[in-house]
């Protein structure tokens, strides 16, 4: 018989021996975290020698950016840098940096680090995407002390601390300074460090990279895992494999294989706005063009019309997607009047195949006519030639003869530039990346000059849509007050919506597989489809069971 | 198999290329959940994979035909040169024989079909790449053992010139050898688009092909296995009984070509 | 000489491909920074200006710095040839193991129903796409049964599938080969003499006869080698086994200029050699045998 203190002692007993137990498993870090991706990219660890996809995917694990993520909502957060303020003058921003960050060698992290890293990501030998655009803008870049830094800018540059942000782009990575001129670039390469919560420590080239936690407090989050491992599995079905008999914990997937995996009693995670898939229309301002049925919006709108974007999200897409709202858009996007443009999407964007019928009899083509399009994909996204083709398909059945042309995706780029003898007069499959700012989007679609699509208007030929537009993107690059940014952004994404020249079919995610015995569940940043920032807040299966 | 390919649209019982994605992947009549509407189930898409498999028999065939006449007749063609005229030319050409072979055909054949846009055309010629050196090398050493022989001496003492002998003479000769090559290679060409399409350069969507629909269904082997399996099978019987119509046919032709 | 034959199509044909340059690039590119980045990498210039300093650079041992992997192109591929390397004498070995009996019986039981049954046996290796195959076998073997690892280079158990895999596609070629081979040594002179002189049959079979017939097999060897290293591409995709086959693919795939010719050259040097020490080898067993 046990006394009624007795049993007291034993609880609290029991009590606390679980407290401390649970108390040491947050403390603890064990066992391997394997991911299985599709790609490494270069599977290079210096920063300024890999593009964005493969920093994204690898490089992120063991580097922090100076300007880092809104975990919640997606878009632009805090970072290496807590806050970061503009100028009166708008030719100058300060970042002040979080105090008591190191690098995996205990060097402290300072405001000389950035400077350095972002010199180094703008020097010629770089091979950095925006290193040519970063050496037009920056000026000068000044250590003020330990932590803070002032970047001085030629022009005004309201996007740049987004820019340096990992939603958008690599190149904030944080380097360290006197451990890369100590040792020298070869060795850096060799024996790369950084600040992230990961610390490198091995790479077997084309089959994977082994990092191991570190055991310090991080501001991104501490790791559950001892180690990281990134294998490259190319194939898809032998990812899924891998992932369904635990020899990994996750792995990437397409949204075609998403049913089969949860069929098979996988977890899947879809990471929404990670995308949009979208097609386009080239060269329609041309005067060789003047009375091509493309050249028409009203048409245009009649083709955005006759596409049921439900049943691809159902059927190709697995239901694993969305309505999405206007070009580039999406529920992170800064500077938006997000409610007004949803609604607008729900009804631009439905489906009427008679309205679009009618349309085109009004605009003279009873009958239809012909239009050549151009399919092209991301390797290994198969879904994305299923969409082209299932579009193809309904504009077939409102009377639209399509002349289907499937192109690799190595291939396409060049049909983009001069001009475009392929592509003009007809439209192609695209894709967008999911980031929170749309000028920079729009300018590589729109503008005139460069090496982008100039689906409005070239050099040449830029009639008043087009001219509205150019005048827009200069005013934003300059404008300051959010109020009046929010009111250019709007009219911006009126125009573009407006001409049905880029239209997005719908909004994609990130989709992987997880085996819910290797790890925890966990929910990813919105808007960014790599799991390089969210490694480090995952659980173990032990500490945080996938809810049934 | 030409029987189907050729009556196609009169087998066939759906259009191999409409969508209706309601439908999709749906068993065949023999699973559970399937029916008899769809014989063999469907795809992704809800396609008929049946009748897809019907269309794609005419497909695959033609690019093995095709691809098979071009590199073959290439090879053919070169055999036959280098073998009779012998000396420099035939040096020359051994080299370059040696040479095709030493390149992964496979990815000779991805860099064409990259250069040239995807398509039916690109394919047969990047398959065609891959057989001509096998058949040239085959063809070169029987038209060696032809020169010897009493009746190429005697249309040589009687003035026939050297082109007029390789057709009239030689050619006839190695046809035999160069039907069997071409029968055993059917096998060949048909993996060949298959393993294509899997690394991205077959015939692009929506179009039918054995090589395509195996590609396409592979991921979903686990709960779709249809897709892949059952062209697979196809693929598999039809590779069997060419090889065995190809032996045969050796064997009655010419003993000799046994070493094939 | 063949070597510069090789290396010429190469360039040229992968120049024709496109600019990797177009897949580095972001989207916001201007046309200077494109042509910056071009003059970066060392692709601007006239064509052939661009081989005649290929060919010198070559000369002097050094084939180009991998667009894509920043390294040198020469470096990328040694670092991943032995992993190609480690496979192929177990898919020889496991081609033959299989082949070579199938060869044996289909030649003892000729023209009957074995002889056919054999024959379709062997050819189902041929039959099957080798992705179907590895696809499959990841499929029955990893994840239904859970016997062997799904893919990637490790341990004993992780060959397993994908040497099952490159092999099948060699059995029917040794079969047929030992087959014909032992149909024709069987009929040969000596044999006759063994038999009259009144040894036993199996001895005659498989001392004399097989011995013999396998003198060709050799010769496959050769061919084989040169297919399993240039074709695993297929096989390395599924297994994710990081070889040199994937390397030229993704070369391709992503223009990577300078690896994909070091690849094909080397992969070229690499083959020539082993079909010289085939020759070599054959030259050798071959005489010897016959004084036997």
């Amino acid at each position: 018989m046990i006394g009624g203190l007795q049993l007291r002692k034993w609880a609290l007993a029991s009590l606390l021996v679980a407290a401390s137990a649970a108390h040491a498993a947050a403390q603890t870090q064990t066992g391997t975290l394997i991911f299985a991706v599709e790609s490494l990219g270069g599977q290079t660890l210096d920063p300024i020698l890999e593009g964005r996809p493969g920093n994204a995917v690898y490089q992120a694990v063991m580097y922090d950016s100076l300007v880092g993520f809104d975990f919640a909502k997606g878009g632009v957060g805090p970072g290496v840098a807590e806050r970061w303020v503009l100028s009166a003058d708008g030719l100058t921003w300060t970042f002040h940096i979080r105090p008591g960050q190191i690098f995996h060698n205990n060097d402290p992290l300072t405001a000389h680090d950035v400077k350095f890293s972002l010199e180094r990501q703008m020097a010629p030998n770089s091979l950095a995407a925006a290193a040519a655009v970063m050496r037009r803008t920056i000026k000068s870049i000044d250590v003020v002390d330990d932590l803070t830094v002032r970047v001085n800018t030629s022009s005004p540059q309201i996007g740049l601390p987004a820019g340096l942000s990992r939603a958008v782009a690599p190149e904030g990575a944080v380097m360290p300074k006197n451990y890369l001129e100590k040792v020298g670039e070869d060795e850096f390469r060799r024996k790369p460090i950084g600040s992230g919560p990961w610390r490198f420590v091995r790479s077997v080239p084309g089959d994977r990279l082994e990092f191991e936690a570190v055991s310090h407090a991080h501001w991104r989050g501490r790791p559950n895992f001892k180690n990281l491992h990134l294998l490259l599995v190319p194939e898809e079905s032998t990812r899924v494999a891998m992932v369904r008999t635990g020899e990994a914990a996750i792995a990437s997937i397409g949204p075609e294989t998403m049913l089969s995996a949860s069929r098979s009693g996988l977890e899947v995670l879809a990471v929404p706005g990670t995308m949009q898939a979208i097609y386009q229309f080239y060269g329609t301002y041309r005067p060789e063009f003047k009375n091509s049925p493309v050249a028409n919006p009203r048409i245009r709108q009649a083709l955005s019309l006759a596409i049921d974007r439900q049943q691809i999200i159902d059927h190709i897409m697995n239901g694993r997607a969305k309505m999405p709202f206007p070009f580039a858009t999406f529920g992170y996007t800064e500077f938006l009047s997000h409610e007004r443009w949803d609604k607008w999407a729900r009804e631009a964007f439905r489906y009427d195949p008679v309205m679009a019928r009618k349309i085109l009899a009004e605009e003279g083509y009873p009958n239809g006519f012909e239009l050549n399009f151009a399919n092209t994909a991301l390797p290994g996204t198969q879904y994305m030639v299923d969409i082209g083709t299932a579009i193809a398909d309904m504009w077939t059945k409102v009377g639209v003869r399509v002349k289907l042309r499937h192109y690799e995706w190595g291939s396409f780029p060049p049909l983009v530039r001069g001009d475009q003898p392929a592509l003009a007069g007809g439209g192609s499959m695209f894709r967008t990346a999911g980031r929170p700012d749309i000028p920079w989007r729009y300018n590589s679609a729109l503008n005139t000059e460069g090496v982008g699509e100039r689906l409005l208007g070239d050099a040449s030929t830029c009639e008043a849509s087009c001219r509205e537009y150019l005048q827009i993107h200069t005013d934003l690059t300059a404008e300051r007050d959010p109020v009046k940014r929010t009111a250019l952004t709007d009219r911006m994404v009126e125009v573009v919506a407006n001409t049905w020249l880029v239209v997005p079919i719908i909004e994609g995610m990130g989709y992987y597989a997880i085996n819910s015995r290797r790890v925890g569940e966990f929910a990813a940043i919105p808007g960014r489809h790599e799991l390089g920032d969210v490694f480090e807040r995952m659980p173990r299966a032990d500490q945080k069971p996938w809810k049934k | 198999m030409v029987f189907m390919a050729v009556f196609a649209p009169l087998l066939a019982p759906h259009s191999p290329i409409d969508q209706t994605l309601r439908d999709k992947l749906l068993p065949p009549a023999w699973v559970d959940g399937g029916s008899m509407k769809y014989l063999l189930g469907t795809d992704g898409f809800g396609r008929d994979t049946l009748s897809r498999l019907i269309y794609g028999t005419r497909v695959s065939l033609i690019i093995a035909l095709l691809a098979l006449l071009a590199g073959g007749g290439v090879g053919l063609l070169i055999g036959i040169v280098a073998g009779y005229v012998g000396g420099a030319v035939d040096s020359v050409l051994m080299r370059v024989v040696d040479a095709a072979f030493t390149f992964p055909a496979i990815l000779f054949a991805l860099l064409l079909s990259i250069t040239m846009g995807q398509g039916l055309t690109t394919l047969v010629m990047a398959i065609s790449l891959l057989l001509w050196a096998s058949f040239a090398r085959i063809i070169r050493g029987e038209v060696l053992a032809l020169k010897q022989r009493d009746f190429v001496a005697l249309a040589r003492v009687r003035g026939c010139s050297a082109a007029r002998i390789m057709l009239t003479h030689i050619l006839p000769n190695v046809l035999n050898t160069f039907v069997v090559l071409v029968t055993l290679n059917i096998g060949v060409v048909v993996i060949a688009e298959a393993s294509l399409s899997f690394l991205g350069a077959g015939v692009p969507p929506p179009t039918p092909t054995w090589g395509g629909m195996i590609s396409e269904g592979r991921g979903r082997i686990a709960d779709a296995w249809w897709i892949s399996l059952i062209p697979g099978v196809a693929l598999m019987l039809l590779v069997l009984s060419v090889n065995l119509f190809g032996d045969w046919l050796r064997d009655r032709l010419d003993p000799r070509l046994r070493q094939l | 000489m063949l070597l510069c034959l090789v290396a010429t199509i190469v360039f040229f044909l992968g120049r024709l491909t496109g600019n990797p340059v177009d897949m580095i690039l972001p989207e916001d590119a201007t046309g200077e920074d494109r042509a910056a980045l071009i003059k970066t990498l060392g692709l601007d210039g006239p064509l052939h200006e661009q081989y005649l300093i290929f060919v010198g650079h070559a000369l002097q041992g050094d084939l180009g710095t991998s667009i894509r992997y920043r390294q040198p192109a020469v470096d990328a591929f040694f670092s991943r040839l032995p992993n190609t390397l480690a496979v192929i004498p177990w898919a020889l070995l496991l081609a033959m193991a299989v082949g070579i009996p199938l060869g044996v019986v289909a030649a003892l039981n000729r023209g009957n129903i074995i002889d056919r049954l054999v024959g379709t046996v062997a050819v189902l290796g041929v039959a099957t796409p080798s992705f179907l195959l590895g696809v499959l076998l990841i499929f029955v073997f990893s994840v239904e049964l859970g016997w062997l690892p799904s893919g990637r280079m490790g341990g004993p158990s992780h060959y397993v599938l994908p040497v099952i895999t490159l092999s099948a596609f060699l059995v029917a070629g040794f079969a047929r080969l030992v087959r014909s081979s032992m149909l024709e040594v069987m009929d040969s002179e000596f044999v006759k003499l063994a038999r009259i002189k009144g040894l036993s049959e199996t001895v005659v079979i498989w001392k004399h006869c097989l011995r013999n017939a396998l003198i060709p097999v050799l010769s496959l060897w050769g061919v084989f080698i040169g297919n399993l290293v240039t074709g695993a591409i297929v096989t390395e995709t599924v297994f994710a086994w990081p070889g040199v086959g994937r390397l030229t693919y993704e070369a391709v795939i992503f223009r990577d200029f300078p690896l994909l010719q070091a690849t094909i050259i080397l992969k070229a040097v690499l083959i020539l050699s082993i079909n010289l020490m085939v020759d070599i080898l054959y030259a050798y067993v071959d005489p010897r045998i016959r004084l036997t």
